[in-house]
């Protein structure tokens, strides 16, 4: 009987296959596929009714204009901004909020974590909508700025060029945050109290204790943190869209904005499929070999 | 103290959109603002009268539940498919499809939107749905592999002799087994589904537009309507954070499975 369970396809047992089949093709049709036409594509000059692939191929000649495009070239290097401060926001603020939450009574943790997880189970535009209430010329963040002498020549928030993509960092950060203390609070309980109670023995200061114990042990958590939360930022969309659209003066422009813009707005898919392309080759140079390397190592243990 | 400012900071945001739903539209600009108002129904009245607004909710919960199903369904087949296959193929295959987390929306977007469009299936349920459950499946199926992994085999074998067919021990053994990782999976695909907004924006239309769509569309007008946009976004919310709050545990493993499995 246990013969039954053995995968033998030579003998005619389709069951596994079967089951794996629906997935698979699901996954070919909406992803594998899309990704070859969009890059196929992206060496065309597509366009709908009258798409002629024999005349209409012009080779490298988008990706050409890519590199020459100002527009195109600030969008990477916003999102490059986009992603280095979000980054380095969620994990400082995200560290400090788990700790805090960390040393709490678990009876007070209990009721705080869920009212600290609210922010994950809202959708991005609607975060986008409340934060442009808060940025409003007349809205609270400038009156509680009044109340400390502030005004908004100091700090234009989302209407100014400089000011404008360090909003958006803010409001990702707001919502992600949650997402780093979860994940950091399940790693936390996991190093054992003795080493906290030998550090404390040796009059040991926090911030001592924090660098010497805790960020080494932690150090694959947060190696997890940074790929799954760092992805997310290179393709950031909802946010943008809906502070600022990528304005003013194209400052919080992200590739994903532009791309979108350029297929949907314009018309212009084959160049709107080089910038998405170059986006996923940005998340692949920067995330692609260390999360290539969990994953393999995953297989292993 | 700096509990406190981390509340404050995480649960004022949310308060205010949910007070100024029920606020007038003349006392939003008034700075500061007022914690007890006289509360007025006027925006939603609106939004349900005159914008036909349960359309878009039943547009979103259409799309998610199907989103959900799909997603649990062919993520469990799979994941009994790679267990009763008895290699480790399986586990190489669901970590290497994690590797579809590296590819930005906006990559697949473009070219699927061109797909449907040519064979007309832009507008419809479908797109929206397809594309969420083929993101979603990929983590699920992870989810689920790895947590299918530690069922012993011993356990399939027994009722196997006992006379169950393959199907009838995965509805009968493996199922209930699953029920806390499921949870974790159908709460993450849930929020997953209901939230996006980049695929519904452009696989949609008037007819099957889901409230983020909906929202998008106030917050893109040259003006803002406050009033209708803060209710349109209490509604957006409001079944999420419900449902979050109950199955906040599930939430959380779901969330911090990633890291803690590894």
């Amino acid at each position: 009987m246990r013969k039954r369970f053995n995968c033998s396809l030579e003998k005619g047992d389709l069951l596994p296959v079967l089951l794996i089949l629906p997935a698979t093709l699901l996954i070919a049709v909406i992803l594998v596929i899309p990704l070859t036409v969009g890059f196929t594509l992206s060496f065309f000059n597509f366009r709908f009714g009258s798409f002629n692939p024999a005349q209409d191929f012009v080779g490298l000649a988008n990706y050409v204009q890519f590199f020459q495009d100002q527009t195109a070239l600030k969008s990477v290097v916003n999102t490059l901004m986009f992603s280095g401060g979000a980054i380095f926001g969620m994990m400082v603020f995200g560290t400090i909020v788990a700790l805090l939450l960390f040393h709490l009574p678990p009876i007070v943790s209990r009721y705080i974590r869920p009212v600290i997880t609210m922010p994950l189970l809202i959708s991005p535009i609607v975060i986008g909508l409340i934060w442009r209430y808060i940025y409003d010329p007349q809205g609270i963040l400038y009156w509680v700025l009044g109340l400390f002498g502030l005004s908004i020549q100091h700090f234009p928030g989302v209407t100014g060029a400089s000011t404008a993509l360090f909003s958006t960092i803010v409001v990702h950060c707001w919502q992600v945050i949650p997402f780093v203390v979860i994940v950091l609070t399940a790693g936390l309980v996991s190093i054992p109290t003795e080493l906290y109670e030998a550090a404390a023995m040796d009059g040991v200061g926090a911030w001592k204790t924090f660098w010497k114990i805790t960020f080494p042990l932690l150090l694959d958590v947060y190696m997890v943190i940074l790929l799954v939360t760092g992805v997310d930022t290179i393709m950031v969309f909802d946010v943008i869209f809906a502070l600022t659209g990528g304005g003013p003066n194209n400052s919080t422009i992200s590739t994903s904005i532009y791309a979108f813009n350029q297929a949907f707005a314009l018309s212009n898919f084959s160049y709107a499929m080089v910038i998405s392309t170059i986006t996923m080759i940005l998340s692949f140079l920067i995330f692609g070999i260390p999360f290539i390397r969990r994953n393999l190592a995953r297989v292993g243990d | 103290m700096l509990l406190v400012i981390v509340l404050l900071l995480t649960v004022t945001p949310i308060y205010i959109v949910l007070s100024n739903s029920l606020r007038k539209t003349l006392e939003m600009k008034i700075m500061p603002p007022k914690i007890l108002f006289e509360p007025t129904t006027i925006h939603f009245e609106r939004l349900f009268l005159i914008d036909n607004f349960y359309r878009y909710f039943f547009n979103s919960v259409i799309i998610s539940v199907s989103v959900t199903i799909v997603t649990i369904v062919l993520g469990t087949f799979t994941a009994y498919g790679f267990k009763i296959c008895k290699s480790r193929v399986g586990e190489f295959v669901s970590n290497f499809l994690l590797l579809g987390k590296l590819v930005p929306p906006i990559t697949i977007l473009i070219p699927l939107y061109i797909m449907l469009n040519s064979v007309r299936l832009t507008g419809t349920y479908l797109g929206p749905i397809l594309a969420h459950s083929a993101l979603g499946l990929a983590f699920i199926t992870w989810l689920l592999t790895s947590f299918i992994r530690n069922i012993p085999m011993e356990l399939l074998e027994s009722a196997c002799v006992d006379g169950s067919t393959r199907m009838n021990t995965l509805y009968k053994i493996v199922f209930p087994m699953l029920t806390p990782v499921l949870a974790s999976a159908v709460i993450l695909i849930m929020r997953f589904s209901w939230n996006e907004l980049m695929f519904s924006l452009q696989l949609t239309n008037i007819r099957t537009y889901p409230l983020t769509v909906g929202i998008a569309r106030y917050v893109g007008a040259i003006s803002v309507d406050w009033g209708k946009s803060s209710a349109a976004a209490t509604i957006a919310m409001i079944p999420m954070i419900l449902i979050g709050f109950i199955m906040q545990k599930y939430l959380v493993a779901g969330l911090s499975s990633g890291a803690v499995k590894g």
